[in-house]
């Protein structure tokens, strides 16, 4: 059986990228962010070890356009490049796919009611590749295979935070229900507070990110409420962000408990959060749908 | 839609917000060529295009005259009024050379000495720039 086995919350700031590639991550401007993942790149790689990760984040008008805007949409191809977004490909290798689960997951969604968009090709932007980046630093080919989940967060409105919740356990439900044995990671990333548009850009607010990284702790779920005008208001029109961290927090079940955790400001324009969670008690809620709970549909996609 | 009685509500309130325009459906429609226009530069050959003779590059696009003149301008309020998002804008500024905080700080009224100095010391307070309303 596939497990969700933990849960990682990052910000993803092209800048970071750019460092890491440029060997400048031991500046004095980026040393106090790279160390705070240097627990997060032990533990991956001498504990945690994932087989796949499901990656939630946003494209910055690299792979979509304005032509086509999906609200969720679930990468189920074999491989994915990075993209060009302006300045060349980031010399990273590509990301690796797997299709089995990521089909999985796409069927099991809509049949509970999620109503997914299904991309195979498509590249990947600094929103996925930096993430990997702070993770496993510059491997020869990543050590993990990714499954890529893109949500809409630029063009109003984006999915509340109760439904990236909810999508959050449907995933964990949908793991849970693939036979083979899979040790996976759900990361959302994505924020903190930011703001890069208009005269109010540069805005940053340490306390409430902070509230917001404890409320992903323990048994609370206070966090599913929080309305889009809240983000907009105290973290900066770019903090909504943030709603891809409960997709992650969602598909932790019921409690999780906190293993690691990081704040920096400033990355750029951005506050930078990190944390690592395990789920204490994994249960999620059962599916309420009529083709989540009928077992022929359930064993068709099995 | 959390606690609004329609669409309307949840969209009037984005106004309210000082300093920011939020990316609605109405900007969004507004904005349409300019953002695309904005996303074909991602191509080598269409930035050679663009770099070699701005205005023609512009006229191959249907947008307005004002959103071609602010382009020009690298006016990047001007272009958020009249439907630009920032992330495809980012297209413009980046072939023009600037990173994000160098093109953020245009927006801002700040040097970019100032703003990235404001960025180092803990970035801009939300404090009384929540909502025009209460003046928060």
């Amino acid at each position: 059986m596939a497990r969700i086995t933990a849960g990682v919350g990052s910000s993803h700031v092209p800048l970071l990228g750019v460092a890491a590639d440029q060997g400048k991550d031991q500046d004095a401007y980026f040393k106090p962010i790279f160390d705070g993942y240097e627990w997060t790149r032990k533990w991956i790689a001498d504990e945690a070890k994932p087989d796949v990760v499901i990656l939630v984040y946003n494209d910055h008008a690299s792979a979509f356009d304005m032509s086509i805007v999906p609200t969720f949409a679930i990468g189920c191809g074999e491989r994915y490049a990075p993209a060009d977004e302006g300045w060349g490909p980031r010399p990273v290798p590509d990301v690796i796919g797997h299709p089995d689960l990521a089909w999985h997951i796409a069927q099991s969604l809509i049949l509970d009611e999620f109503d997914m968009t299904i991309i195979n090709e498509m590249d990947v932007d600094h929103g996925l590749t930096v993430p990997l980046t702070m993770m496993y630093g510059a491997p020869e080919a990543w050590p993990v295979k990714v499954i890529p989940l893109a949500v809409n967060v630029v063009t109003y409105p984006p999915p509340s935070g109760n439904r990236c919740w909810a999508l959050g356990e449907a995933i964990a439900r949908a793991v849970n229900s693939f036979g083979e044995d899979l040790n996976v990671q759900i990361w959302g990333t994505g924020g903190m507070s930011h703001q890069l548009q208009g005269p109010r850009a540069g805005l940053i607010n340490a306390e409430w990110d902070n509230r917001f990284m404890d409320g992903l702790v323990g048994d609370t779920q206070a966090l599913r409420s929080i309305p889009h005008i809240e983000y907009l208001r105290e973290t900066g029109s770019e903090g909504i962000e943030m709603v891809m961290w409960l997709i992650m927090r969602g598909a932790l079940g019921k409690s999780t408990k906190c293993l690691h955790r990081h704040y920096h400001v400033p990355c750029s324009n951005t506050a930078i959060g990190h944390i690592v969670l395990e789920p204490v008690d994994g249960t999620v809620p059962p599916s309420p749908t009529l083709e989540g709970n009928n077992a022929a549909a359930q064993s068709a996609i099995s | 839609m959390s606690g609004y009685k329609d669409i309307h509500e949840y969209l009037d309130d984005f106004e309210d917000i000082p300093g920011t325009r939020v990316y609605t459906a109405a900007r969004a429609r507004q904005g349409y060529h300019l953002n695309q226009f904005a996303m074909s530069l991602m191509k080598p050959e269409n930035r050679d295009r663009w770099k070699a003779d701005e205005r023609a590059y512009l006229d191959e696009w249907p947008m307005t005259e004002e959103q071609k003149q602010a382009v020009l301008d690298r006016d990047y309020n001007r272009l958020l009024d009249l439907g630009g998002n920032i992330y495809f804008l980012s297209k413009v500024f980046s072939t023009d050379g600037l990173s994000f905080v160098q093109a953020v700080s245009t927006m801002t009224g700040m040097s970019v000495e100032d703003y990235q100095a404001m960025m180092n010391a803990g970035g801009r307070s939300p404090k009384g720039v929540r909502s025009k309303r209460e003046g928060n």
